[in-house]
């Protein structure tokens, strides 16, 4: 394998904590500086969020890319660019089905919210394993090749994100009848806590486990 | 081979057992029953009761004198009009002095006019805590305060479905009697009484966020129709405490704002009627009520037994005063300063004894199943009870008016006692769940007792102390019967309760039991594995069917358990749709599925806004049926006696076609025993098609106008599941193993069913039965026959058709036919299939139960847990059934 493929816990934390750190800026910049909050106005706190966000991903993760004597940064980057609106289909796809409301007010909030969570499902994967079918193949097959950390930066964060909104989405039939149980604000709340969960959570536990598993079988 | 199948199919049989059983315990303890007789009281019934004096000493009492039958009916009437005045949810404190509390809240002592009279005027006027019994929704309390009975959550009676009250109650021995009838304001009256009143001005009282148009439209007609001669018993009905309760709660500005209008209002409607109270005036001989129908929490909710909700007030004022003895009847116990440094007092009584009192007071007779008592201080407060009768025909001695009133009260009881017994002896021969028969005798005994000392004591009518312990012997009497009918009638039995759910616990665990032994016999015998292989999918199924379950611990849960379903139903089609991404083998039907979700979860939400504006689903299924035929009149010019023909008769032969077909597959089974050339795979699935050729059809017609999307949608689904479950199995065998039974497709299975319970339009509570439904085909009803149409079509989508269908699932794709007894094995595996599928009903059923059992004090128990617990065991009990048949047919 690459070079980037082994990468230790340490450097795999600082990247994430870079990613984590500009999401939080994004969020104290929309809640001080434009005085937004999520609840009163979730299309445009969502739209920044995206929008300080992504260029963090996408060159964190493009840096982290497959092969890189052969793919230079730039076409990482773009294909982490090609990636977002395609995430973000397959997102609004699955969440219309699990029940988002439609409707021409929803329009802007499920967009952005897609967006949002097209960059923490599908842009790191896309900018990492790129356009090649036997690329996405080993990455996705379950039993092509033994797990490695790079897998886990991308698979950790993006099943984070996703059990993260699935459970967000439970307070939403219930009668308190307060405002952020609308959508897509407790369904955000969960895919965030989860997405960050993932990310300075368990994938440095799990990279420092691999580790450990693996100087046990070196012993 | 026929003790082999006996040994497959006896599981079925035991658990269905299993489930009877502990859904006949906790139903015994948990829904209250009670039947509604259908007869009623006539001014001509024959009762025992004379006016003792009007007769010498020394007659029969039980021969009736002559009386003029022209004047009243059993009792001498007291009063000529009667106001009553109903704020809804009008909670004690509200009326009562902040004295009688421990502190004074800021709602409390807003209706100072109210007040005022019974400070001032304490003869005449007085306030009383009027104490409901649950369950405290208007529409149950309005039941109660007119039949004066204890409306259960299920009343047993011949009302299918419309909420109109077919029992004898107050406003229907009103308008018999002549009474004429003004009703003004909450139009839940209009719905309970269709066609009583006189005049009436209804309001729509669903909108809770609306605080003023009902009342504003009460005031409207109110203070007109007070001037107005031409009724003799006005309902002004106002709904804004309720509202503002529910919207803001007890403790907030609207309320008070609300208490403070009611308050002005009162005053002038106080005031208009003092004006005109002279002699010869309209209101000569008014009563006036102010009366609560339930209580609140602070919170504003009600229908429950809390003593906040079940507290309300009652404030009577009678226009024509009672002489000063009087004063020795009302209770003087709870009498206490007011904030003017005015004595007050107040009374307690039970609004069971409403409907009662107020048909002795106007000389109605009292509804045949009031088992309420003529509560003596509200009887008393009225000047026209007074009236010395007896006086004229009376020359032994002579009675003092206290006396005098205490005869025509001893009277009075002698009747309602009478009554309450012939309501006690017809319910005890007609209803369903009778009451218990050691009550009965005790009962019984209580009245011979009375009825005898009324004989004795007939001789001596004038002495205070016999007529005390006479009116004490009624009393106890009829005390003992509202004792008697609330342990029956309201008191869950909770021993009952918690052995049903214990059983039903137990019988899932035999369930588990069951289907871990098939599993190991096919492991064993024939090297296939069940449902256990995969424990990443076994997890996740669990997973699924215990969140849903768990959901029916919330009451918005099971109102939006539709988008529930479907938010599970997708979240199984995701899992699905991953796991073939990550097997390399994308398939067309694991987006298909998803896309088809899509398609199910509009349809529901369209299906909920149904329910939201309100439960017309008949007249809806009746409107678009004519606007069909007129349709067809007009474009095709069928003849009148044609269409009717095919109204009915293409239904009936449908039904006729199911049925027919259903008897020749029983038939053909027992008959044809024979071994076939095709595989036992084969075979099954013939049966299996052929059963749903014999239901569908019925289902179908009865969907009506959603049949053929429903038909598509299923069919559609089934194939998704069938084939994504094919391609589970293909997985398991590359790896060496053979899985026949994934979990997660069963899930899908049941829960496609539930999904499409709601996109059809139904909904858990019994004005989401599609009424319409059950005249298919037939103009006329009959309990059995529209109640078997009704339940198809409310479990055909939901219970008949998955059970039914539920083999294709394993025989369409099977891959187990390279073993050498294929039959055996398949069979095995059928049976797996349902009992899984039984059990994940099982699990629903239980967690139900759990959650009913917990939420037995709940605003909304008997809105919402208990007819989801009805549906719920109704289908459990069904899918039951439906496995056995199936076993049946199908081994």
């Amino acid at each position: 394998m690459g070079s980037s493929a082994q990468i230790s816990a340490s450097k795999a934390f600082t990247l994430h904590l870079l990613c984590a750190l500009a999401f939080a800026v994004a969020w104290v910049v929309a809640c001080d500086v434009f005085s937004w909050t999520l609840v009163g106005h979730p299309a445009l706190v969502l739209r920044l969020l995206f929008s300080v966000h992504a260029p963090f991903v996408i060159v964190v993760y493009s840096m982290l890319r497959r092969e890189p004597e052969h793919c230079p940064f730039w076409k990482a980057v773009g294909r982490g660019l090609l990636a977002i609106p395609v995430g973000a289909l397959l997102n609004a796809f699955g969440a219309i089905v699990l029940g988002a409301p439609v409707g021409i007010s929803y329009l802007p909030k499920t967009i952005y919210w897609s967006l949002l969570m097209s960059l923490f499902t599908f842009v790191p994967a896309a900018c990492v394993v790129g356009s090649s079918r036997t690329g996405w193949q080993s990455f996705l097959l379950a039993n092509s090749r033994p797990i490695e950390e790079l897998d886990c930066m991308i698979i950790l964060p993006a099943y984070g994100a996703i059990i993260g909104s699935w459970f967000g989405a439970w307070p939403m039939p219930l009668d308190w009848e307060r405002p952020w149980q609308e959508w897509p604000i407790c369904v955000t709340y969960g895919a965030v806590i989860g997405y960050l969960m993932g990310m300075l959570v368990l994938t440095p536990a799990f990279i420092l486990g691999m580790k450990r598993q693996a100087r046990i079988k070196g012993d | 081979m026929a003790e082999e199948k006996w040994r497959m199919i006896r599981p079925f049989f035991f658990i269905l057992a299993l489930h009877c059983l502990a859904v006949f315990l906790y139903t015994r303890g948990f829904l209250l029953t009670r039947t509604e007789l259908s007869s009623f009281s006539r001014c001509s019934d024959d009762h025992p009761c004379s006016a003792p004096l009007n007769s010498t000493a020394h007659s029969d009492p039980f021969q009736r004198p002559d009386r003029d039958h022209d004047q009243w009916c059993w009792t001498r009437p007291a009063v000529d009009r009667i106001v009553i005045i109903v704020l809804d949810a009008l909670r004690y404190d509200f009326l009562s002095p902040s004295t009688f509390f421990k502190e004074k809240k800021p709602w409390m002592d807003k209706l100072t006019v109210l007040q005022r009279l019974a400070a001032k005027e304490p003869l005449s006027a007085r306030i009383f805590k009027a104490i409901a019994d649950p369950p405290t929704t208007s529409l149950q309390r309005l039941k109660g305060l007119t039949t004066g009975g204890l409306p259960t959550f299920i009343d047993v009676g011949n009302s299918f479905g419309a909420p109109a009250i077919v029992e004898d109650n107050l406003i229907h021995q009103m308008a018999q009697n002549g009474k004429r009838v003004l009703m003004m304001g909450d139009d839940t009256w209009l719905q309970l009484f269709p066609n009583h009143f006189k005049t009436a001005y209804p309001y729509p009282s669903f909108n809770v966020k609306d605080l003023d148009t009902v009342d504003n439209g009460v005031v409207k007609h109110l203070f007109p129709s007070l001037y107005q001669d031409d009724w003799d018993v006005l309902i002004a009905h106002f709904l804004g405490v309720d509202h503002a309760g529910h919207i803001f709660g007890v403790d907030s500005m609207p309320m008070v704002q609300k208490l403070e209008q009611y308050n002005s209002i009162l005053e002038r409607v106080v005031e208009v009627l003092k004006n005109q109270s002279g002699p010869g005036g309209l209101h000569e001989n008014t009563l006036l009520i102010v009366m609560g129908d339930h209580g609140q929490t602070l919170n504003g909710d009600h229908g429950g037994g809390t003593a906040e909700e079940v507290e309300t007030s009652l404030f009577a004022m009678s226009l024509r005063s009672p002489p000063p003895s009087v004063s020795s009847i009302l209770d003087h116990s709870t009498c206490k300063l007011d904030l003017e440094g005015e004595m007050i007092c107040t009374s307690s009584m039970q609004q069971l004894d409403f409907a009662t009192t107020l048909a002795a007071l106007l000389g109605i007779p009292f509804p045949f199943g009031s088992i309420g008592c003529v509560n003596p201080e509200l009887y008393a407060l009225s000047g026209g009870t007074w009236d010395g009768q007896w006086t004229k025909n009376r020359n032994q001695e002579y009675c003092s008016d206290l006396e005098e009133w205490m005869q025509t009260y001893t009277n009075v009881l002698c009747i309602n006692s009478w009554q309450v017994n012939r309501y006690i002896d017809m319910y005890t021969s007609t209803a369903v769940i009778g009451l218990p028969s050691e009550d009965l005798r005790h009962l019984r005994e209580l009245y011979t007792q009375a009825q005898t000392n009324l004989q004795n004591s007939i001789s001596s009518t004038c002495s205070e102390s016999t007529l005390q312990r006479q009116i004490d012997a009624y009393s106890d009497y009829l005390g003992s019967v509202a004792k008697l009918a609330r342990s029956a009638w309201t008191e869950f039995n909770l021993i009952l309760m918690f052995a049903g759910l214990c059983v039903m616990i137990l019988s899932i665990f035999v369930q588990i039991f069951f289907i871990l032994r098939v599993n190991n016999l096919l492991e064993l015998n024939y090297l296939v594995s069940g449902i256990t292989s995969s424990p990443f999918r076994l997890a996740s199924a669990l997973a699924l069917v215990v969140i849903r379950a768990a959901s029916f611990l919330s009451n918005s849960y099971i109102l939006e358990e539709g988008r529930v379903g479907c938010f599970l139903l997708g979240t199984t089609g995701i899992l699905n749709l991953w796991s073939s991404i990550r097997r390399g083998k994308l398939t067309i039907e694991e987006p298909a599925f998803l896309f088809l979700n899509i398609i199910l979860r509009f349809g529901i939400m369209i299906g909920q806004s149904k329910k939201n504006v309100g439960s017309t689903s008949m007249d809806a299924h009746l409107y678009a049926f004519n606007i069909s035929l007129d349709v067809r009149k007009q474009f095709l010019a069928i003849p009148m006696a044609l269409q009717d023909l095919g109204k009915n008769f293409a239904p009936r032969i449908i039904y006729a076609i199911g049925f027919g077909l259903l008897t020749l597959i029983m038939l053909c089974k027992n008959l044809n025993q024979k071994e076939q050339p095709s595989s036992p795979a084969e075979q099954t699935t013939t049966a299996t098609v052929a059963m749903l050729c014999a239901w569908s059809p019925t289902v179908l017609i009865l969907l009506g106008s959603q049949g053929p999307p429903v038909a598509l949608i299923y069919l559609f689904g089934a194939w998704c599941i069938i084939r994504s479950h094919r391609g589970v199995q293909m997985e398991a065998q590359s790896q060496k193993e053979v899985l026949v039974n994934d979990p997660i497709s069963i899930t899908q299975w049941s829960l496609l069913g539930v999904c499409l319970f709601f996109y059809t339009g139904h909904w858990c509570t019994f004005d989401g039965l599609r009424y319409g439904a059950a005249f298919v085909g037939f103009d006329e009803f009959n309990i059995v026959r529209q109640g078997l149409l009704l339940a198809i079509d409310t479990f055909g989508v939901l219970h008949i058709i998955p059970v039914m269908s539920l083999p294709l699932l394993v025989t369409l794709k099977h891959c187990y036919s390279k073993h050498s007894q294929v039959k055996a094995v398949l069979f095995l595996v059928l049976t797996q299939l349902f009992l899984s599928y039984g059990l994940i009903t099982a699990v629903t059923t239980t967690f139900t139960i759990v959650c009913v059992t917990i939420q037995r004090r709940h605003l909304m128990v008997w809105g919402l847990f208990a007819p989801k617990y009805v549906f719920e065991v109704l289908g459990l009990l069904l899918t039951d059934i439906l496995i056995c048949l199936a076993s049946l047919c199908y081994y």
